[in-house]
């Protein structure tokens, strides 16, 4: 009997199995087996990776945080330009706090994301080509810190792409990565 | 009040028993009625959230611009609710009923908590809805996630966990069942009602996960707690936020398995190795749902790999033996009967004229290309760094729960129609054009929110980026033309999808009665069981062989292209 609507035979797990199907079967596992090797793989030897280190850290505390950082910050005309490696972006409704910041080229930046308020998304595309574009989870009450190397000068456009409110669609920031 | 009461009408015998014309199956009044009371209000919900695909659509095409976003999130979120969430889970639970009771020939255990459960899940539906409309500042539109700490509605949590309750319920009559069925014997049951079991074991993780995650949110929002942490609630609240779309996947293929055989001639070429892939399910498809947070801080890189890679590809190979098995069975069904030879003879000679046979293999087809090979490549981190929370994604659980889901279950209605409402389709011609233009028309629109997603960067949940994001100089204006072609073929869908309620509610109420015995053109062609050739294992599969093969091909073309996107950016993270 082969009916998915009745019983099946008593021997129906030692019943042979289609030639072609095992093949499949074959085919499926290497493949599964294989983009897990691959991506496991590209944590050690690839450059694009979402890890970082993450601190706890009171939501008022990080605020504080980016106010004192930008205080030593060198303001310009096309945003601040931070003392050291490190940049701190504070996100809360409807503004990314610490952008529009300069950076350079080759150089890397430690990227401190944090949010002051509800849960933002950080979504960041040079403007001339919009599909070189990442997107990272914004926590309040988290400090999640990662190494980021802009490697060509440009306009890097950064909105929110996560719903943090009505006014979500009009917060926008930017990075001017200059020749370094 | 008569014509909705003539719905509930058949000839059954003196016990409450009738025999399908169709299945064959023997099926008891109270498993009927309660499949149809289900069955009708997931329809009524279908309809209800459809009119909000439209304005939504609508509004992010910004060529028409039609909501302000203040009534846009209100709208993405009724929209949200009613067709992932109460379309589905009501349209489940019929299913759970017919994949027991009436596949096994019983009546419907515990009836009162059976309509029990669909009085407090109607409530719930109800409530959640209201919830959403009569939001107010300060409190956000929930959307479907209801992030904290966005102020949503303590209404809205405490709804929804009412709606998770009266699942829960409605869903014990079915375990109820079972359990009579199996306890003292070794039966194995039969396939479909082995695959509702495990879809209603993963259906009771969901749930778990959804009460816990809403509760936690809703004791927070009516000051029983402090404070609340938005990954712990992100973790929990993903436990049902994937967890749904699983039951979704896992009844879609019970029911894939149900309607080519009845429609189509379908056999199981291997009951081992579809069993197999039902069990992999069991223990790794929720694992899945950590791909939503593989772009979150706090959470191990470690953790990230052994649960969307390592583990979800138990669940993606499982997919991929389905996959396999399904087409398989109509290829060895119809071969067996000699009905077209060659490479494709048997595809190309089925009914595709039978709306039912042609959702279902569309609903198969386009899953697989479309929903699950996006669903694997985005579950990647790296690759997911591209996808998350740009138009790609919703392009990706369209491409699942719509052309997936919702086009197996649209087969699944007009089934019911012809063999339980015994209702001849108002129109044959039209109930025939309903899958190809819906799967035609959403495919396009699908495949249009993954190209703004991933090749313009559009985020999701936005009212307007495209040609104005206020205050800035920035716009995602690239994507106008892409935009143009989703808004087009989004009238073209929705006007189908509401051809198919026309159809199915028109049906209801003026189709004639079939007479009884008579199986509504719905039987393939030399009927159920038409026995003789080969053993199965010994049928040629090359048709489903080669279509499996086009089908890695695509996967690979696809893995390849993305990784290539991934790797020209800038370089990001340790
Ligand atoms: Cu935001």
């Amino acid at each position: 009997m082969s009916d998915p609507l009745k019983d099946p035979d008593d021997d129906w797990w030692n019943s042979p199995v289609n030639r072609r199907e095992s093949i499949w079967l074959g085919l499926a596992g290497a493949w599964s087996v294989g983009i897990f090797a691959w991506m496991a793989g590209f944590t050690q030897f690839g450059d694009q990776n979402p890890i970082g280190t993450t601190y706890d850290v009171d939501p008022d505390r990080y605020q504080e945080r980016v106010a004192e950082y930008k205080e030593a910050a060198e303001e310009t005309e096309d945003g601040l330009v931070p003392p050291g490696d490190d940049v701190y972006i504070g996100a809360l409704r409807f503004n990314w706090d610490g952008l529009p910041v300069v950076l350079e080229a080759g150089h890397e930046y430690d990227i401190h994301l944090g949010a002051y308020d509800v849960q933002h998304g950080f979504s960041v595309r040079p403007e001339e080509n919009l599909n070189k574009q990442i997107n990272l989870q914004v926590f309040p009450g988290s400090e999640w810190v990662i190494p980021m190397t802009f490697d060509e000068p440009g306009t890097y456009h950064v909105v929110c792409n996560e719903f943090c409110g009505q006014g979500h669609r009009t917060m926008h920031g930017r990075f001017t990565v200059v020749e370094g | 009040m008569s014509a909705i009461a003539s719905l509930f009408r058949n000839d059954y015998d003196s016990d409450g028993f009738r025999t399908c014309s169709v299945t064959g199956l023997d099926v008891h009044r109270s498993v009927e009625n309660h499949v149809k009371l289900f069955g009708l209000t997931a329809v009524i919900a279908l309809a209800f959230g459809g009119i909000f695909a439209f304005t939504v659509a609508m509004t992010r095409w910004e060529f028409i611009g039609f909501l302000d976003p203040g009534s846009y999130y209100t709208h993405l979120s009724l929209h949200a609710w009613n067709l992932l969430i109460f379309w589905m889970v009501f349209m489940e639970i019929a299913i759970l009923y017919v994949g027991g009771p009436m596949v096994l020939g019983r009546t419907l255990p515990l009836r009162r908590l059976a309509t029990a459960g669909w009085v407090i899940m109607a409530l719930g539906a109800v409530g959640v809805n209201a919830s959403i409309l009569l939001t107010e500042a300060p409190n956000e539109a929930p959307l479907l996630t209801a992030y904290v700490p966005l102020p949503v509605s303590p209404w809205f949590y405490g709804t929804a966990i009412v709606f998770l309750l009266g699942t829960t319920i409605a869903a014990l009559p079915f375990f109820a069942t079972i359990w009579l069925e199996t306890r003292g014997t070794r039966r194995t049951l039969p396939l479909v009602a082995f695959g509702a079991f495990i879809t209603g074991i993963i259906a009771v993780e969901a749930i778990l996960g959804g009460i816990a995650a809403f509760a936690y949110a809703f004791a927070w929002r009516i000051d029983l707690i402090a404070s609340v942490d938005p990954g712990i609630y992100r973790q929990l609240y993903w436990i049902i936020g994937h967890g749904s779309q699983q039951i979704n996947l896992l009844a879609m293929i019970t029911v894939w398995y149900f309607l080519t055989h009845v429609v189509g001639g379908a056999v199981v070429v291997s009951e081992k190795i579809s069993r197999t892939a039902f069990v992999f399910y069991l223990f790794f498809i929720n694992l899945g749902a950590a791909h939503h947070l593989l772009v979150d801080p706090g959470v191990s890189a470690g953790w990230r790999i052994w649960n969307t890679s390592y583990a979800f590809y138990g669940a993606a190979f499982a997919s991929m033996i389905h996959a396999f098995a399904i087409p398989a069975g109509i290829e060895a069904g119809r071969r067996r009967r000699g009905q077209g030879g060659g490479l494709f003879g048997w595809l190309t000679s089925a009914p595709w004229g039978n709306p039912v046979f042609a959702a279902t293999v569309f609903s198969i087809i386009l899953f697989g290309f479309l929903g699950g090979i996006t669903g694997v490549v985005m579950g990647q981190m790296q690759v997911n760094m591209t996808w998350h929370n740009t138009f790609a994604a919703v392009g990706h659980f369209h491409a699942t729960v719509v052309l997936g889901t919702t086009l197996a279950f649209m087969g699944l209605v007009f089934f019911v129609i012809k063999t339980m409402f015994r209702r001849d389709f108002v129109s044959e011609t039209l109930a025939a054009a309903v899958p190809y233009a819906y799967a035609g028309a959403m495919s396009i629109v699908t495949l249009m929110m993954m190209y703004a997603g991933i090749l313009y960067g559009v985020p999701r949940r936005t009212a307007e980026v495209v040609r104005n994001i206020p205050g800035s100089e920035f716009s995602f204006a690239a994507a106008i033309p892409i935009f143009m072609i989703f808004g087009l073929f989004a009238v073209v869908a929705i006007a189908s999808g509401a051809l198919f309620i026309l159809v199915s509610v028109g049906s209801l109420l003026f189709g004639d009665r079939l007479p009884g015995g008579d199986d509504g053109g719905l039987l393939p062609e030399g009927g159920l069981h038409a026995d003789g050739g080969q053993p199965i294992h010994a049928v040629e599969l090359r048709g489903t062989f080669t279509l499996c093969l086009v089908f890695l091909a695509v996967f690979i073309a696809i893995y390849v292209l993305n990784w290539y996107l991934v790797t020209q950016l800038w370089a990001i993270g340790a």
